[in-house]
């Protein structure tokens, strides 16, 4: 990046917002990538959600035909911990700044502040893509493993899993955009509360009080209906590949509704972030 | 300057021996004087009870035991269930009645795709013929027939053999308590005064006791005679467990009375008028009784007479535990403070300032604990009182019936949940010592109570799995608000994903409670020998 | 009103730390004694700072000890009753009151609320102790900071650069109480990297450089050494003179065009001189170095930042 470039360019309108975005896409990308635990997170996100993946296929049994099981959704079960992870890294990405006052430097280099979280938003969904693929495949590849072991295996009708099956494409491809959009909540509701404590609190409260709230609610109407609401049980209906019709919402539907809260949560945040003094 | 620094008391003074209450009252003022701190704690009180009054705010499903207002209660104050077809006359004072049973059978809808989640079947598949382990058929001599009265037993089980059981959670296992008793059996009941004890006999000749007990206060006058019954058929699939209507038939012989019995014919009454919500009639039966050539009889009931449980077997119904969902969002409240306390001195490097004030850094995060934790559990001890009075009341309005609990229990679990709230406080605190940033801090607390659980609770994972999980994780401090009663003789769905944790509520606390300990341990170590 | 002479000192003997390779304490070894005002003074990275945490028990050091009183700051049972310190002004709760900020450190040694009020009167702070400290400016947060060092009303008082974010009028406030305390018989250690700072203020100087002390001497002192006997002497014959003054064994160095300063010579005999040489002179007067030169010279070899001079035209 040559930075002479940019003030030439900066004569056209479409083009100025270009190359500016282009340069702020840079250096969310370097923040990122110098922050220090960046990596790590992204390392434990990859390892925890194999590793419980993992020890949840080796737990399911299948004794018989007709278990019942989803072998996808158990490989993939490693999901419901690496979200966690991954919203840490979300909201540290804003809220570090906040927190040592370097939101107001990042603020005085792009004054634009739409911009800034635009940018911000992209480089971390990239990198959730990647090591979302990442976990996922590793994990589909360690079900493949495991599982058969657990009588997941032709005779009681199960096929070793593989992305060449559509559920299991849809599966595997659904739970990265799941983590992608975890990142994206989870960076809105930084944004709007700015701390990190309160952030993390609420986005992990967001996504792990409903499935809790469903297991007290004594009329099956009201569960229905708050699994079709809640982010995280809603979202994760994309792993299902067996009974499909007995879910409460549909494999896209429900990662709509993960991408609703996402949505919600990132214009609540860009809102705050250009109305108020930092 | 007002004072000469000359008159300062010398360092060695007695008084300074108070110095953990002064820490303490300076972490007090700490605490109070952020009003972003005190605001959230007011908002895991605020939101405990408001999850928990939503949760439970859902209407009556319209379902089986949606219009009675309560459980029947036993003698001992517990929700019972008393459904049984009974044959009975009216026995005053002391006496006995002995009886042949000549076969116990049953017939159980099986096969009819149901699930732990919709409890029970519609009964349209294949039946079986056998009667299920706790059906039972024998001889009760109970106070009357209105559900939860006294009662003692005699009688052949289905698969545990002859018993003697009484008043609905005592159960004494006979002699020769086989699986598969042989038929005919001789049963026995003697009344004498409100002692009452059940015999058994092969042979009608060689008696054998089966077991005894004492009602204290049994009317003189009560209704005596046979009864049947069966709680539904428990499947196990590999998909989960199913429960479906089952009923049991007794075939007895001639009964023979002594002691002063009424004149009248042996009457036939389903007490309770429906199978309770352990038990149900399949679509093809229903209670009744008829005599046999012999001048015996055959008795068929369904229902069971035993205490609730919980598990589908429970029907439309919530427990204690059930309005303390909100803890978890209490939880995560209070555990994100907790960590702030903390963390927030590094973040600002105020940290520094209090290890100036107080050197000994051990007893700055003990004021630091003790404050953040008796915050933590006054609010949490607090938050479950109100949500307890308010959900008991509005539920009952609603049609939902409550498993009763003992005052003490209910203390308990009060008391618990206000300890739980404590033991997440400090092992928040610890965390966020020892590892400075309050983002990782609390993700690593939240995720390490609340995860273990989810994953135990929803039923992903097989029961011993998650048995085991919340044996070992912090979410094994849960147990403490766990009500549900389990009882041997009652078949139900003892796993967590329907509210049975493995550990007893203090043993659960106890581990949450030893990952504070430790965790705290480890971090006045770091603490100590770190530089600030 | 003086303090006991041993209560009211600070002895820093032989401290050894590295932060890594790099050795931030090097045999640090300095001793502050009551009713005075004693400047430390280094450049950025000398191991001021850390000194100052090693003395609060906030840091350890690998070797050597630190004393407050003749003890270690972390046997104080009421530390801030011996000790106070400001060590970073910014180092508050932003959302706590100044009031409530200085209330719980009476709280932790047992000091009532209304000594609170006294130190929030004696700083300055007056109403703005009911407003959040989040909105202090850097000196209303230096301000509080003296406030806390305060507190305790303590024989020896250490400040990390107090002059940091004062107004003028902050400046000359700060001046007069660090005058007091040393007048009221405490011990005052005041660090600083800017000696002009402390040009009025300090009485005795502890200069370091590379974790190590490179001067620990009286102000007076280190200026005499610093000026080095050196005279300037105006005069309309620069020429003559300097050939008169080379002949009594002295140097001269033309600093001006009638200007020449005479190292060698101490300044009555060069009037005796050039009086008897009828050299014309206008005014001989003994040179004066400032703190900032004598502490530049000192310092010299010891500077590990070092601005690289700017290039004439930088556009």
């Amino acid at each position: 990046m040559n930075p002479l470039g940019s003030t030439r360019l900066a004569d056209t309108a479409n083009g100025a917002w270009h190359v500016t975005f282009t340069h702020t896409l840079h250096a969310e990308w370097t923040k990122l990538r110098t922050a220090g635990d960046t990596g790590r997170l992204l390392l434990l996100t990859i390892t925890l959600t194999v590793a419980v993946g993992c020890g949840t296929a080796k737990a399911v049994k299948c004794p018989d035909t007709g278990c019942g099981q989803d072998p996808v959704k158990l490989a993939l079960t490693g999901i419901t911990v690496g979200q966690a992870v991954i919203a840490v890294l979300a909201v540290l990405a804003i809220s570090n700044e906040y927190g040592t006052g370097m939101i107001r430097t990042t603020l005085t280099a792009v004054p634009n502040r739409l911009t800034v979280l635009a940018a911000k938003a992209t480089v971390l969904t990239t990198v959730v893509l990647a090591s979302g693929t990442a976990a996922v495949l590793a994990s589909l590849l360690a079900g493949r493993c495991v599982l058969p072991g657990n009588g997941f295996t032709a005779a009681h009708g199960y096929a070793p899993l593989t992305l060449a099956d559509g559920p299991t494409l849809r599966a595997a491809a659904g739970s990265v955009l799941y983590l992608a959009l975890i990142a994206l909540l989870a960076l809105g509701t930084a944004t709007a509360v700015r701390d990190a404590a309160s952030a993390i609190a609420t986005v992990l409260g967001l996504l792990y009080l409903f499935p809790i709230l469903t297991q007290v609610v004594n009329n099956p109407h009201w569960q229905h209906r708050l699994q079709q609401i809640s982010p995280m049980t809603a979202g994760l209906a994309v792993q299902a590949t067996v009974h499909l019709r007995e879910r409460p919402i549909g494999p896209w539907a429900g990662l709509g509704v993960l991408a609703t809260w996402a949505a919600t949560a990132l214009m609540t945040g860009s809102l705050l972030l250009h109305a108020r003094d930092t | 300057m007002t004072t000469a620094p000359t008159s300062r008391p010398p360092a060695t003074r007695p008084a300074e021996r108070d110095g953990f209450p002064r820490t303490l009252h300076a972490e007090w003022t700490k605490f109070r004087t952020v009003r972003g701190w005190v605001l959230a704690t007011a908002g895991a009180l605020l939101v405990t009870i408001v999850v928990g009054l939503l949760g439970t705010a859902a209407p009556a499903p319209g379902g089986r035991g949606a219009h009675s207002a309560a459980y029947p209660k036993g003698p001992g104050g517990e929700a019972v269930n008393d459904s049984f077809y009974f044959v009975h006359r009216t026995l005053t004072g002391d006496g006995t009645l002995t009886v042949a049973l000549q076969s116990l059978t049953g017939t159980a809808d099986t096969d009819t795709g149901t699930d732990t989640d919709t409890g029970t079947g519609t009964g349209t598949g294949r039946t079986a013929r056998s009667a299920q382990p706790w059906a039972k058929a024998g001889i009760i001599v109970k106070e009357g027939l209105t559900q939860g009265s006294p009662y003692a037993a005699v009688m052949a089980t289905g698969g545990h053999g002859v018993r003697m059981q009484y008043n609905y959670t005592h159960d004494t296992a006979g002699p020769l308590s086989k699986a598969a008793p042989e038929y005919p059996r001789q049963l026995r009941l003697v009344r004498s005064g409100d002692s009452l004890t059940g015999y058994t006999s092969t042979d009608g000749s060689h008696w054998t006791k089966a077991g005894h007990a004492k009602l204290p206060g049994l009317a003189r006058t009560v209704q005596a005679g046979l009864f049947a019954t069966s709680p539904e058929a428990k499947q196990n699939t590999a998909t989960g467990t199913g429960f479906s209507p089952a009923v049991a038939t007794g075939t007895f012989g001639r009964p023979a009375l002594t002691g002063n019995w009424s004149q009248s014919a042996w009457r036939g009454t389903q007490v309770s008028g429906d199978a309770g919500t352990s038990g149900s009639y399949t679509n093809t039966t229903k209670g009744d009784f008829t005599p046999t050539s012999g001048g015996g009889y055959t008795v068929t009931g369904a229902g069971d007479i035993a205490p609730v449980v919980g598990g589908p077997v429970m029907g439309a119904g919530f427990t204690v535990e059930n309005f303390l969902v909100g803890t978890f969002a209490g939880l995560i409240v209070l555990a994100a403070v907790s960590t702030v306390f903390i963390t927030g001195e590094y973040r600002h490097g105020l940290l520094r300032t209090t290890m100036t004030a107080t050197p000994l850094r051990g007893r700055v995060l003990g004021a630091k604990a003790l404050v953040a934790g008796g915050i933590a559990s006054v609010t949490g001890l607090i938050a479950a009182a109100i949500t307890l009075a308010l959900g008991e009341h509005s539920t009952r309005g609603r049609g939902f019936r409550i498993l009763p609990v003992t005052s003490a229990t209910e203390a308990r679990v009060m008391a618990g949940t206000g300890l739980l709230c404590a033991a997440a406080a400090v092992l928040a605190l610890a965390v966020g010592t020892l590892l400075r940033r309050s983002g990782t801090a609390i993700t690593l607390v939240i995720a390490s109570i609340v995860l273990p659980f989810l994953l135990a609770t929803s039923g992903v994972l097989p029961p011993g799995v998650s048995q085991w999980l919340l044996r070992v994780t912090p979410a094994a401090g849960f147990a403490v608000q766990q009500t549900l009663p389990q009882y041997a003789q009652v078949l139900s769905v003892y796993e967590p994903s329907t509210g049975y944790y493995p550990l007893a509520p203090w043993a659960g606390l106890a581990v949450l409670g030893g990952y504070a300990a430790i965790a705290f341990g480890l971090a006045v170590v770091r603490l100590r020998r770190r530089d600030v | 009103m003086s303090h006991e002479s041993t209560k009211a000192t600070i002895e820093v003997i032989g401290l050894r730390k590295r932060f890594g390779p790099q050795p931030a304490l090097d045999g640090m070894t300095f001793t502050v004694r009551p009713g005075r005002v004693t400047g430390f003074v280094g450049p950025n990275g000398a191991g001021k700072s850390t000194t100052m945490r090693v003395i609060l028990g906030l840091d350890t050091a690998e070797e050597g000890k630190a004393l407050v009183g003749g003890v270690p700051y972390r046997t104080l049972r009421r530390p801030l009753r011996h000790l106070g310190a400001l060590l970073d002004a910014s180092a508050l709760q932003p959302s706590r009151t100044a009031r409530h900020h200085l209330l719980w450190l009476a709280h932790s040694q047992g000091l009532p609320a209304r000594r609170v009020d006294e130190v929030i009167e004696q700083a300055g702070l007056g109403t703005a102790a009911r407003r959040r400290a989040g909105g202090f400016s850097l000196g209303m947060r230096q301000r509080l900071g003296i406030a806390a060092a305060l507190l305790g009303d303590p024989p020896v008082v250490m400040l990390d650069e107090p002059f940091n974010g004062l107004d003028p009028d902050g400046i000359v406030w700060m001046r007069g109480l660090l005058a007091e305390l040393a007048r009221q018989g405490r011990a005052v250690l005041v660090s600083s990297h800017l000696m002009s700072e402390l040009e009025d203020t300090a009485d005795h100087l502890v200069v370091i450089g590379h974790g190590r002390v490179i001067a620990d001497t009286s102000v007076s002192q280190l200026l005499a050494e610093a000026s080095g006997g050196r005279v300037t002497l105006r005069t309309s014959a620069p020429a003559r003179a300097a050939q008169v003054l080379h002949g009594a064994g002295a140097i001269t160095v033309a600093t001006g065009p009638d200007t020449l300063t005479i190292t060698g010579l101490p300044d009555a005999e060069t009037v005796a001189l050039l009086a008897r040489n009828g050299v014309p002179f206008s005014q001989v007067s003994t040179h004066r170095a400032t703190l900032e030169e004598a502490y530049l010279e000192l310092t010299r070899d010891t500077v590990q930042y070092r601005g690289i001079p700017a290039p004439e035209a930088t556009r």
